[in-house]
């Protein structure tokens, strides 16, 4: 009796493995995704971006006179009117990032082709997982592309190569971004997968976006000053009121963005967060931290990075299989 | 008769030659010549040239011959005028002729008075003026070199200074050539008046103060050493021996057995720091303390925190156990180590910790990321379907 409530209870053992077709979807995404004009406009988007900032940094560096981790300064000299790099990739990641997914499902069905392709011996693991894995390797493409732009203006305008641990440092922050575009693209492909139209996807991301973007910070201050009692007495609970702040703030992608990419590109940024006077006392300031260091301060933010996209993509995933998909 | 007559015109001569020429000493001796000099008894010294003022006057004129009588052995007499040797001199009637006698005595002269005459003859005439020269022994060229306090006391890094008075007492100027012969490890320079010699002029029965000062260059262990000077000066030299008294000192130094000052500590750990306490002076460090300062909230131990003795060239071993803040921030810090004994120079070290976070949060992420691949794997498997 126990026996037959237990196979009624459990689910249906899955058959074939979920990976067959799953390189040809793959080569069919990315080959679409590199082709289409709307990739093409994203990427010269990018690129003239690229080109100014970095152009306008390397002015900004060639009369400054430092001589220390002159390549991580391309990404981060910002040089007026431009802002850095860092500060356009902050909202191009993610407006690249959706442009690619909002439609990935929903286009499927509306141009009804989905059952066509789920008629081929191709799992619908094996179709979403093609789709997602295309879009992170397209944009590990164009970034890498920008990357490798700006390494080699940068040699072209300093004259001199990059060291060892920048090259190490900006490759970090290279997988940092890469994962930042992925968040994005998870959410806007389950966003494709819940609302029949595109369009509805596509505004649903930006208004993620945007609210993560422009609303989280106050959101964030309103929680914290209903949590703040009518008078702070001591330092420790301002402490505590600020560290509140700051672990609600890093719920947005864009503050772990942020802060990683500080840690990452200034080396001798020692801290994320509050340093008392006391925490500095014989500190040898302006000295950098060794890579490792670094690292150890963002891999919070970077294991949560990766981490979210791949729950996105899980969620998607669910809601995805759960669907029934008529020809 | 004739006599009579003679003895009656030198006292005319005499009288009128009184009136005439009030010379201080006239020698004559017939009627119309006579020679007269100044300074007719002179003192010199060994080795001294002179020359005398001779005055020849004639009451008519004459061609005079010059000769000397009665020279002592050995010097050379000559008579000098218009520039050269002369021989005889022409003196008009009534006026005196000046010329001068160059005398040389010889080289070996001895101390003594000696005399010669000299001669002028016209004629048949003749005038003598003789001549006193006192020989006299020149003062020996003598230098002294004296100080009032030779012996001094202090540390190896000490600049020892004495004062020495040089003294001529010779009757010659003399420029003395200041040497020392010190041990190898010392450095001995002379100076007057603020600069550094090593020669100067000194006027005879004049002093000058001088002042050495020994400095020892290397660290030259606690003993006496002794610094001669020596003042020379032509064919005489004086000598003066100084005494420098080095006392020991200890000279300790804070280092580490590799002699890197900078390492690694992480956090939330005791991380041991390994230091050397060397001591590199001449006497043994009583008592040393060894302490540390470190950044606000780290403990720093130190074992042993006191040394009863580090002898001269010897070092101990000392560890420290460094825990940093719990808040504190990655990167680098200074920490300075410090060895005081109770007699001499605390000597400090400045070292550099890089603070490392632990990784253990880094564990932490990747089993997060393990996880939510884990999560991909159970809803591939849970809701695999074609």
């Amino acid at each position: 009796m126990a026996r037959l409530h237990e196979r009624e209870r459990t689910p249906r053992e899955r058959e074939g493995s979920p990976w067959t077709g799953l390189g040809a979807v793959l080569a069919k995404e990315m080959a679409d995704h590199l082709t289409s004009a709307r990739m093409f406009i994203l990427e010269i988007l990018i690129v003239l971006t690229a080109v100014g900032t970095v152009y306008a940094a390397l002015q900004g560096i060639r009369s400054g006179g430092q001589t220390k981790f002159l390549f991580l300064r391309l990404f981060t000299t910002a040089r007026e009117p431009l802002p850095a790099f860092i500060g356009f990739l902050g909202f191009l990641v993610p407006l690249i990032a959706i442009a690619m997914a909002f439609d990935a499902i929903n286009d499927e069905f509306n141009r009804r082709t989905i059952s066509r392709v789920l008629a081929q011996p191709i799992y619908r693991d094996a179709l979403l997982m093609g789709k997602f894995l295309a879009g992170l390797f397209t944009l590990a493409v164009v970034f890498s592309a920008i990357w490798l732009l700006i390494f080699g203006l940068g040699i072209l305008g300093l004259g001199v190569p990059p060291t060892g641990e920048e090259t190490a440092r900006a490759l970090w922050f290279l997988l940092v971004t890469i994962f930042y575009g992925g968040i994005w693209m998870s959410l806007a492909m389950t966003y494709s997968i819940i609302f029949r139209s595109p369009a509805t996807a596509a505004l649903a991301s930006i208004a993620t976006w945007l609210f993560f973007t422009v609303f989280w910070d106050m959101v964030v201050g309103l929680v914290v000053r209903l949590f703040q009692p009518a008078q702070v007495f001591s330092l420790e609970q301002a402490l505590q009121l600020a560290q509140l702040e700051l672990n609600l703030a890093r719920f947005s992608p864009n503050t772990l963005f942020a802060e990683a990419t500080i840690i990452l590109l200034r080396p001798s940024v020692r801290s994320l967060g509050i340093v008392l006077p006391i925490q500095l006392d014989r500190a040898l300031l302006g000295s950098p931290l060794p890579l490792s260091q670094s690292l150890v301060l963002i891999w919070p933010h970077l294991t949560g990075l990766i981490a979210v996209t791949i729950l996105l993509f899980v969620v998607g995933y669910v809601l995805f299989q759960r669907r029934e998909i008529r020809a | 008769m004739l006599r009579q007559f003679r003895l009656f015109a030198s006292f005319i001569l005499l009288a009128v030659l009184t009136v005439m020429a009030p010379l201080p000493v006239a020698a004559q001796e017939g009627g119309t010549l006579s020679l007269s000099t100044p300074y007719p008894s002179l003192v010199i010294g060994v080795g001294e040239t002179l020359t005398i003022d001779v005055d020849i006057h004639s009451t008519v004129s004459q061609v005079v011959a010059l000769d000397v009588a009665n020279v002592p052995d050995g010097w050379t007499i000559e008579f000098r005028g218009g520039g050269r040797t002369i021989r005889s001199v022409y003196v008009d009637a009534d006026s005196t002729a000046n010329i001068k006698a160059r005398v040389e005595p010889p080289e070996d002269v001895q101390a003594g008075t000696y005399t010669f005459q000299v001669v002028a003859r016209s004629g048949n005439e003749e005038a003598t003026l003789p001549v006193e020269l006192v020989v006299r022994e020149k003062a020996p060229a003598q230098l002294t070199l004296s100080t009032d306090f030779p012996t001094i006391r202090g540390t190896s890094d000490t600049t020892f200074r004495y004062s020495v008075t040089l003294k001529n007492e010779g009757d010659e100027e003399i420029t003395a050539n200041l040497v020392a012969d010190a041990p190898a490890d010392f450095l001995v320079t002379f100076k007057s008046a603020g600069k550094d010699i090593t020669s100067l002029p000194i006027a005879p029965g004049s002093s000058k103060r001088l002042d050495v000062s020994v400095e020892p260059i290397a660290d030259p262990p606690a003993g006496s050493y002794q610094v001669m000077i020596y003042a020379q000066g032509g064919d005489v030299e004086a000598s003066l021996p100084l005494v420098a008294e080095v006392v020991g000192r200890p000279n300790l130094d804070v280092t580490t057995p590799d002699g890197r000052l900078s390492g690694d500590v992480y956090l939330g750990r005791e991380n041991t720091i390994n230091l050397v306490v060397r001591n590199q002076g001449s006497a043994p460090a009583i008592g040393v303390q060894v302490s540390a300062s470190a950044p606000a909230g780290w403990t720093v131990t130190m074992d042993p925190e006191q040394i009863d003795e580090i002898a001269a060239g010897d070092e101990v071993n000392v560890t420290a156990t460094v825990k940093p803040a719990e808040k504190a921030v990655a990167g680098d810090y200074i920490i300075t180590f410090r060895a005081s004994p109770t007699e001499g120079a605390t000597d400090s070290t400045e070292y550099r910790v890089t603070v490392r976070a632990s990784t253990l949060w880094g564990l932490v992420g990747v089993a997060l990321i393990a996880v939510a691949i884990g999560v991909v794997a159970l809803a591939v498997t849970r809701f695999g379907r074609r």
